[in-house]
């Protein structure tokens, strides 16, 4: 939260001057009050359901994403996590519809986002919704921004497609948001090119462009897994007070259980292509509920971590997602795996605590899992 | 860092230049058979060995190597390339007359190229795996196979002789006295099988190159972060793709307008055009050696300088190749 403090002017007084300049555009969409939504109190922001994505492949077809249904509130930070592979990053450009085709395609399911099933949406249509209601940030900087344009017409151009601002406008616009994301000179550093910024000044600049216009969903795909340990801090706390700020709700993709903790309200966990818990953040971290999790949480590594001890790790690799197995997909590598477990796959069930689910047999009613 | 590297890098190209005019002076030297043949010609046998001492004086050859090659570098310093022996006049007059010519056909040709491989390359690429682009693909492939010899005669003899569109041969029109609109037009019409030919010839390159560079930049992490930013597909093509992939194709047509110049020999033949393609067909044929010295000099420069050009366009073109 210091970011702010550390910039001269009180923020809430330069956003309501951006705001009302952004109104009198007719830039800005959404209504008033945004953590109810336009619709009444209990519509949600997002409601993904039954979503499935495929990769074909020289091997066959690839359910990276299988059968996946969540929701998330209004200005709410979802973590999703898992390792490489298990389907988060495809969970997120299936929500922008960015599935590199013609290898991927989204193969069933509904994508809600403030009640309008974005996979019914046209290409246009789809359009105005990324980069304007819906930003996204990637996990490299260093090759995400395009080399041969300027910073600041980067983060303009988004400015101009969506609220249909002069060239003139875009470039202040773009400054501001440089100033905004911690840039210094920003507009000096306007005028340079990726090349001459570092990692975490490249990320703050993703972090730029994915707001400039004002998004009310923000996708984070392991947003600091290639930076430094000590700009990782800076990032993730750029992004919380931003979000907080603009009540912008985010969905952060990480395989870092503790970042997730750090910074999410709920957290899904996904194992191969499917979500195997999730959960208000304190849930999963004091009762998870599936084994899968308690490994995860096992296998970070602590200070306290003795030299010389062994890092925990989960022993195995997940399944073939061509040909997925029909029983639990973690029970290969579980060491509380009983016979049911290789017989039949478990649903996603309640597990008492607030919107707490698991899918797991051992710790289902009748289970002997704690 | 800035200068010393720019400095370097003339550095080179005086050292490349200097070798280049040294294996020049070497080359005739190195030659079988008499060096008196090479200037005098075949007729050489009918001299008297006074005459032969005469000739010999005349061209320097009785003095030692390291002064002939100083004095060589000494006439071109003073731009002195030597005197031709079959039209008895100085080459340096001859290589000005034809050079015109030799630029309009080679610039033009690598004009056209340009416009049509970097826009058919940028089609291609937007169509990229459908029938619009396979076909076309295909057609630049076969295009790039054919030899210029056969195209430049099959277009003499469609073009020229069959329709009678354009002149078949020359430059303009002899013994007429044309003036303004009708003297350019003229001059065009008999350069525009020549330039076709070449181009047709250079554009397969050009187009390659493009649809290339275009494929595997829109592979790159940049093009999704711009269709997350809700760029159209045309934005991201023009705005993203062609930007970058401009880089590689500068080059090629840089490196290509040196090439261009030693395509000119075939055209310039087939066509009977007087530029400085013909001139080394004509010296070739008619053993002029000092004539194909100076040509090949005056070739390799022409190379040299479009090396340069493409080293000083790189960087307006990508902003990582300028020094910081």
């Amino acid at each position: 939260m210091s970011v702010w403090n550390t910039r001269p002017g009180p923020p809430a007084a330069r956003r309501t001057k951006l705001a009302s300049s952004l109104d009198r555009l007719g830039g800005r969409r959404e209504a008033p009050d945004r953590a109810t939504g336009a619709d009444g109190a209990d519509s949600k922001l997002l409601e993904v359901s039954h979503l499935s994505t495929h990769i074909w492949t020289r091997a066959g077809v690839v359910r990276a994403v299988d059968d996946v249904s969540f929701e998330l509130d209004y200005g709410e930070t979802l973590g999703l996590v898992g390792e490489s592979g298990c389907g988060k990053s495809m969970t997120a450009l299936s929500i922008l519809r960015l599935v590199p085709e013609p290898a991927g395609r989204i193969v069933g399911g509904e994508i809600l986002f403030e009640g309008e099933d974005l996979l019914h949406l046209s290409a246009e249509q789809m359009r105005d919704r990324r980069g304007g209601r819906i930003g996204m940030i990637f996990q490299d900087p260093m090759t995400s921004l395009n080399p041969v344009h300027r910073i600041g017409d980067q983060i303009a151009e988004s400015a101009r497609i969506h609220l249909g601002l002069s060239q003139r406008a875009a470039s202040d616009r773009a400054v501001e948001l440089l100033d905004k994301v911690g840039i210094p000179r920003a507009r000096d550093r306007a005028r340079d090119y990726p090349h001459q910024f570092s990692g975490g000044m490249r990320q703050r600049v993703m972090i730029a462009i994915a707001l400039a216009c004002d998004p009310i969903l923000l996708l984070a795909d392991e947003p600091t897994t290639a930076l430094d340990v000590t700009i990782q801090a800076q990032i993730l706390e750029l992004i919380v007070s931003i979000s907080a700020e603009f009540h912008t709700a985010v969905i952060l993709i990480t395989h870092d259980l503790g970042i997730a903790a750090g910074m999410c309200d709920r957290i899904n966990v996904m194992y191969a292509g499917r979500i195997v818990e999730s959960g208000a953040v304190d849930e999963i971290f004091n009762r998870p509920r599936m084994p899968y999790t308690s490994g995860l949480m096992a296998s970070i590594p602590g200070l306290s971590t003795a030299r010389g001890q062994p890092l925990r790790t989960i022993e195995g690799m997940p399944p073939n997602l061509i040909d997925p197995p029909a029983a639990c997909r973690f029970a290969a590598r579980c060491s509380d795996a009983r016979e049911i477990c290789h017989a039949g796959e478990p649903e996603l069930t309640s597990r008492g605590g607030p919107d707490h689910h698991a899918r797991c047999w051992g710790t289902d009613t009748g289970g002997w899992l704690p | 860092m800035r200068t010393e590297r720019r400095s370097s890098r003339v550095l080179q190209y005086v050292l490349v230049l200097l070798i280049a005019i040294t294996l020049n002076f070497m080359l005739p030297r190195m030659m079988p058979g008499n060096p008196l043949a090479l200037l005098a010609g075949a007729d050489v046998g009918l001299l008297s060995p006074e005459q032969r001492a005469e000739v010999a004086a005349r061209a320097g050859l009785d003095r030692s190597i390291v002064d002939q090659y100083t004095a060589y570098l000494g006439d071109l310093a003073s731009g002195d390339l030597g005197f031709s022996y079959r039209q008895k006049r100085p080459i340096v007059d001859m290589i000005l007359e034809r050079l015109p010519w030799t630029f309009l056909l080679a610039g033009s040709a690598l004009l056209f190229s340009a416009v049509v491989g970097v826009a058919l390359g940028a089609f291609s690429a937007w169509r990229r795996g459908r029938p619009a682009d396979l076909t076309l693909l295909g057609v630049m492939i076969a295009l790039d196979s054919l030899p210029s010899f056969w195209l430049g005669m099959l277009f003499v003899s469609f073009f020229a002789v069959q329709l009678g569109f354009f002149p078949s041969g020359g430059a303009i029109t002899a013994a007429s006295s044309l003036e303004g609109v009708d003297l350019v037009l003229n001059i065009a019409s008999h350069a525009v099988l020549p330039v076709l030919t070449l181009s047709l010839l250079s554009v397969p390159g050009v187009y390659l190159t493009m649809r290339y560079a275009m494929l595997s930049v829109l592979g790159e992490d940049f093009i999704r972060t711009a269709r997350a930013k809700g760029v159209s597909e045309r934005g991201v093509l023009f705005r993203h793709v062609a930007r970058n992939a401009l880089a590689p194709v500068a080059t090629v047509l840089a490196l290509r307008l040196g090439l261009a110049f030693g395509g000119t020999v075939v055209v310039e033949t087939v066509f009977s055009y007087p530029g400085l393609g013909r001139l080394i067909f004509e010296a070739v044929s008619g053993r002029d050696y000092p004539v194909m010295q100076a040509t090949f000099l005056v070739f390799t420069v022409a190379v040299l300088l479009s090396n340069l050009l493409a080293d000083v366009l790189y960087p307006l073109i990508d902003p990582r190749a300028r020094a910081t």
